[in-house]
C-alpha cells in the first residue's frame, strides 16, 4: 500500500503525538471509569458532592470575571494600537511582548510580593489615604483576578488589533458625515464590527483561564480553589487517581467543547493562533 | 473618525492615558522584581533600606540553583531541536500534501496547545511511571516536545505558505535534485519561520511548570520547579535575583530576535 503523496513527513509528528499525547490521555480517561472499580462512581462522587461543586462553581466564576475584565481593559489598548503612529505602536508592542515572554513564575512572584498585606500597593493606598488599613488583595478572588488578567491581556490585545485594523475607517467617516455622534458611531459601527474579534479572544481567554494552574495556586486562597489545582492535589497528595482522572476528563470535555465553538466562530487557522 | 488617530480629539487623550496606564501595569512586575533583587531587605520591603548584591551572591553560592538552570537549558535546547525537526517535516506535509483529512491532522497536532496542561501533566506522569521515564531527561524532553510542537509548526507552516513554490520548481528545472532544491532554496527562504519556531519551542520548555512539577525527581529538577518550590516555602529575595536573571535572558532573546529578523529580512 502506498501512502498518499506528501503524507510521510507527518509520520514523526503523528507518532510523537499519538504515543505520548493521545495514548496517555485515553489511558487517563479509562482510569476514571475503572479506578478503583469499574463504573461511574467517580463522576457521581464529583458531581454529587458540595465541596467539589464549589470548586467547579469557583472555576467558572474566576474564568468569567477574568474574561470580562480582560476584554474591558484590552479593547481600548488594542484600539489605540491599531491606529497610533508606527513608532509609538512598536514601543507598546515591545512592552506587551516583554511581559508575555517574561517567565510566568517571575510575574506571579512579583504579584505575590506587590499584593501582600505589607506590599507596595497596600502601602501606597494607605499613604494616599484611599484606605486606612491594608486591603486583602491576595489569597482571594481579587488576587487571582489581578494576576490572571495580567497574564491574559496580551492574548486578548494582539488578536483584537488584527480585527480592528481590518475595519475600513471609511465606514466610520461615512457615519460621521451622516451626522452620527461619536458615541452612536462607536455603539452602532465600531463595536459591532469588532465583536467577532472580542468573542473569539474572550472565548480563548475563558478557556485558558478554566484550566489555569500556576497563578490561581499561588495568588488564590484555600477557600476559592480552582479545578486544575484540585486535580493536581488529588493526584499528587491524595493519590486518588480515579477521582483525579474523572475531574480531568470533565475539564477536558468542557475545554474541547468551548474550543470547538471558537473554531466555528473564527475558523481553524485563526483559532490556533495562525493569524 | 473613531479610527482616525489625528481626529479623535479629547477621546485620544483619554484613550492614550488609559493605554499608558495599561502599559505601566504590564511593565510594573518586571521592573519591580529587578529593583527588589538589589534591595537589602530580607522581608521584601519597598523601597528597600539599602542596595546590595548579596542575593546574587547567595544565588551563585548555591549549586542547586545553577544545576536547575543548566538542567532547564539542556532540556529546552533538546526540546527546541526535536520540535523544529519534527515540526519542519510535519509543516511540509501540512502545507504541501494533497490528502484527505489534512485539516483534521493539523488540528490533532495543535491540540496540545489548547488542552489544559494539568490534564496532559497527570496523563503523561501516569504513563511515564509505567515506562520508567519519570524524572529522566528523556521523559522531560518528550513531554516538552509534545507541548512545544504547535509552537514550532505554526511559524514554519506560515512561512512555508508564504513561500512561492515555483522558485523551488525552477531550481529543479535547472538541474537540482528535489532534496537539493529544498535544502538550498526553500529552507533558507523560510529561515525566519524556522528561527521563530526554535525560540518559541525553547521558551515553551524553559518556562514550563506544570508538567515539570509532576515529572521532577529529587535528582532532576528544572529551574521553574526550583522556583515553584521556593515560592511555596518562603518568599526569599534570592528568587528575585534568579527571576531578574530570567528577565535579562528574555530581554537578550528579544533583542537577538529583533536584530536577526532585521538582518534576515534585508
Amino acid at each position: 500500500m502506498r501512502l498518499p503523496a506528501g503524507v510521510g513527513g507527518l509520520l514523526p509528528a503523528l507518532t510523537l503525538i499519538g504515543l505520548f499525547f493521545v495514548v496517555p490521555v485515553l489511558a487517563l480517561l479509562l482510569r476514571s471509569v475503572t479506578d478503583p472499580a469499574p463504573g461511574l462512581q467517580n463522576y457521581a462522587a464529583l458531581l454529587g458532592d458540595g465541596t467539589y461543586a464549589r470548586v467547579f462553581f469557583n472555576t467558572f466564576l474566576v474564568a468569567f470575571v477574568v474574561t470580562i475584565v480582560t476584554v474591558l481593559v484590552a479593547f481600548p489598548v488594542a484600539w489605540m494600537l491599531a491606529i497610533m503612529p508606527p513608532a509609538l505602536a512598536s514601543i507598546l508592542f515591545g512592552i506587551i511582548i516583554l511581559s508575555m515572554w517574561t517567565n510566568l513564575l517571575t510575574r506571579t512572584y512579583a504579584w505575590m510580593v506587590l499584593l501582600q498585606r505589607t506590599g507596595v500597593i497596600n502601602r501606597a493606598l494607605i499613604a494616599t489615604g484611599i484606605t486606612d488599613q491594608p486591603l486583602p488583595l491576595i489569597n482571594n478572588l481579587t488576587g487571582v483576578t489581578i494576576g490572571m488578567v495580567y497574564i491574559m491581556l496580551p492574548f486578548m490585545i494582539l488578536p483584537l488589533v488584527g480585527t480592528l485594523r481590518a475595519i475600513d475607517p471609511m465606514t466610520l467617516r461615512a457615519a460621521a458625515l451622516c451626522g452620527a455622534s461619536p458615541l452612536a458611531a462607536f455603539r452602532r459601527i465600531l463595536l459591532p464590527l469588532s465583536l467577532p474579534g472580542i468573542a473569539a479572544g474572550g472565548l480563548m481567554v475563558f478557556v485558558m483561564s478554566l484550566g489555569y494552574f500556576v497563578t490561581p495556586a499561588l495568588l488564590g486562597g484555600t477557600s476559592n480553589m480552582m479545578l486544575a489545582e484540585m486535580i493536581a492535589q488529588m493526584i499528587q497528595s491524595l493519590l486518588n487517581w480515579g477521582l483525579g482522572s474523572a475531574a480531568a476528563f470533565i475539564l477536558l470535555v468542557v475545554t474541547m467543547a468551548l474550543y470547538a465553538l471558537q473554531l466555528r466562530l473564527v475558523g481553524s487557522k485563526r483559532a490556533a493562533g495562525g493569524a | 473618525m473613531l479610527l482616525d488617530y489625528d481626529r479623535l480629539g479629547w477621546l485620544k487623550v483619554a484613550l492614550l492615558t488609559f493605554t499608558a496606564l495599561v502599559a505601566a501595569f504590564l511593565l510594573l512586575p518586571v521592573i519591580f522584581i529587578v529593583l527588589l533583587s538589589f534591595g537589602s531587605s530580607r522581608w521584601l520591603a519597598f523601597p528597600p533600606p539599602g542596595w546590595t548584591l548579596k542575593w546574587y551572591q547567595e544565588l551563585f553560592a548555591d549549586p542547586s540553583w545553577i544545576e536547575a538552570a543548566l538542567t532547564s537549558a539542556r532540556i529546552a535546547a533538546l526540546t527546541a531541536l526535536l520540535a523544529v525537526a519534527v515540526g519542519l517535516l510535519a509543516s511540509f506535509a501540512l502545507v504541501r500534501g494533497e490528502f484527505r483529512g489534512r485539516e483534521i491532522l493539523r488540528g490533532l497536532l495543535l491540540t496540545p496547545m489548547v488542552l489544559p496542561v494539568v490534564v496532559f501533566a497527570i496523563a503523561i506522569y501516569a504513563f511515564f511511571l509505567r515506562l520508567g521515564l519519570g524524572g529522566t531527561t528523556v521523559g522531560f524532553v518528550i513531554a516538552h516536545t509534545v507541548l512545544a510542537l504547535p509552537f514550532a509548526i505554526i511559524p514554519i507552516a506560515t512561512a512555508l505558505e508564504g513561500f512561492d513554490k515555483s522558485i523551488e520548481d525552477a531550481a529543479i528545472v535547472c538541474g537540482a535534485s528535489p532534496l537539493q532544491a529544498k535544502l538550498r532554496i526553500t529552507l533558507p527562504s523560510i529561515r525566519i519561520g524556522i528561527f521563530s519556531a526554535a525560540i518559541f519551542s525553547f521558551l515553551a520548555s524553559w518556562d514550563e511548570v506544570v508538567v515539570a512539577i509532576f515529572m521532577a525527581s529529587p535528582t532532576l529538577q528544572t529551574l521553574p520547579v526550583k522556583i515553584w518550590g521556593s515560592l511555596r516555602s518562603d518568599l526569599t529575595p534570592v528568587i528575585a535575583a534568579a527571576s531578574s536573571l530570567l528577565v535579562a535572558l528574555t530581554l537578550a532573546l528579544m533583542v537577538v530576535t529583533a536584530l536577526l529578523r532585521r538582518k534576515l529580512q534585508t
